[in-house]
């Protein structure tokens, strides 16, 4: 499977944000896109995510060669944002059983409980309101909920932000593994460790 | 994915368990339905209207109920930011169905509890219960239909056009509005109304869900880059 980008350019109004963008993105590879504020990182993943359309050219998933269809697509890509927000009024297991589910997943309470231990989420945090939780907290669940979607293709957009130190090595850590197992990963940072990380960088140039 | 059936059933199921827990929706729509009752209760004191003007009074205040309870199921997901979350892990076709159930279901218990009140206030009799029932169902779900559907045109103009709201919904409920008026009035001991009215307002129904089906696979993939 391979992410493609092809002549990629997005205007917002006068501002071209990116112009003419190629690559491809391998299996197996954590790619971290850097580049200053309003450089495009964010445009670029929601790109990657078809929640924008570009100006111009085309982004594809390629599986064999052949573009994947637009189901598809969509059960192959995983997100975290910032602006993703999960259901205040349902439980951390709700919004995980509700998001994994829409992805044809059911998890049984030992993966649950699996998971919350993989992202470090006390398991009394699996009965309590996403309203109660921290922002932190937060950001482990939409983590766990990248990890038990099992996408190929992992977009993640400043993933650490709100996260202590043990929350960044855990993401790090996740990202690799996922990598490990053949996913294409995207990672828009600002962070230097971070992207002295990854097996590739793209640095994106505000004009 | 999962099968189209499941993930329509999460997304009701989602529906259901938030707004049972907010409880806003269902308080505003069933509080504008007792106001409005009570205000055309007390204006026509005790006297009872025709039927084709009660028949008219019933939907007005069906309509408007519904307006307030079905007018924001995109646009608070949008403004909470959940909308991000379902556009990258559900389908279309499973978030439009899963929230048209769910407003339907909305609306069943809004016109459950609305209908009985309204004969009671008015004091009017139902001498063709099973047309009656049958209209009701029928004129509610094409504002389900209607509803989802314009709710989602809303969520496409990012929340700047809620006034528009009841304006844009007008026009697409008409034709099941109007003979469910003539349907309704003919229920309550009025001119007789054609039956073939039910076999029309039904075509419409599932013409519009067809529609809705269609067009919002467009807005939400549309946006999406697709």
């Amino acid at each position: 499977m391979k992410l493609s980008f092809e002549s990629v350019g997005m205007r917002f109004g006068a501002k071209e944000l990116i112009k003419d963008f190629t690559h491809t993105f391998e299996p197996s590879t954590i790619t971290a896109i850097t580049g200053a504020n309003g450089s495009g990182k964010s445009t670029l993943l929601r790109l990657a995510a078809h929640l924008t359309m570009p100006t111009s050219g085309r982004v594809t998933i390629t599986s064999d060669n052949k573009p994947l269809t637009r189901g598809a697509y969509i059960g192959a890509v995983a997100m975290t944002t910032p602006e993703m927000a999960l259901y205040t009024r349902l439980t951390a297991r709700e919004n995980l059983s509700f998001f994994v589910g829409l992805r044809g997943k059911s998890l049984s309470d030992n993966d649950i409980k699996k998971l919350f231990d993989k992202v470090g989420l006390p398991i009394d945090a699996l009965s309590k309101r996403i309203d109660t939780f921290s922002t932190g907290m937060r950001q482990r669940l939409k983590v766990a909920m990248m990890i038990a979607a099992a996408a190929p293709v992992w977009l993640l957009d400043e993933p650490t932000l709100g996260l202590d130190e043990k929350g960044r090595k855990m993401v790090m850590r996740e990202a690799w593994e996922a990598s490990a197992g053949g996913a294409i990963v995207l990672w828009a940072t600002n962070d230097k460790k971070e992207s002295e990380a990854a097996d590739d960088v793209i640095e994106l140039h505000a004009d | 994915m999962s099968s189209s059936f499941t993930q329509i059933s999460l997304v009701l199921k989602k529906e259901l368990v938030t707004s049972l827990r907010d409880r806003s929706s269902w308080a505003t729509m069933l509080m504008f339905a007792l106001v409005t009752l009570s205000a055309v209760s007390l204006a026509l004191r005790g006297a009872i209207p025709s039927p084709t003007i009660s028949a008219a009074l019933l939907w007005v205040i069906l309509f408007f109920s519904s307006m307030a309870g079905v007018g924001n199921i995109f646009t608070s997901e949008s403004a909470s930011g959940t909308l991000l979350a379902l556009r990258i892990y559900g389908s279309a076709s499973a978030v439009l169905f899963g929230k048209f159930f769910y407003t339907l279901i909305l609306l069943i218990v809004m016109s459950l509890f609305t209908v009985p009140l309204f004969i009671i206030f008015i004091g009017i009799s139902v001498s063709e219960t099973l047309i009656f029932i049958i209209s009701i169902v029928l004129g509610v779900w094409g504002i389900a239909s209607a509803g989802t559907l314009t709710a989602a045109i809303m969520m496409a103009t990012d929340g700047k056009g809620g006034g528009l709201f009841s304006i844009l919904m007008l026009p697409v409920i008409l034709p099941v509005f109007l003979p469910a008026i003539a349907l309704t009035a003919f229920s309550f001991g009025g001119d007789a109304a054609s039956v073939k009215y039910l076999g029309a307002m039904l075509i419409y129904d599932l013409l519009i869900t067809v529609a809705a089906s269609m067009l919002f696979d467009f807005l939400w993939y549309e946006e999406s880059g697709e």
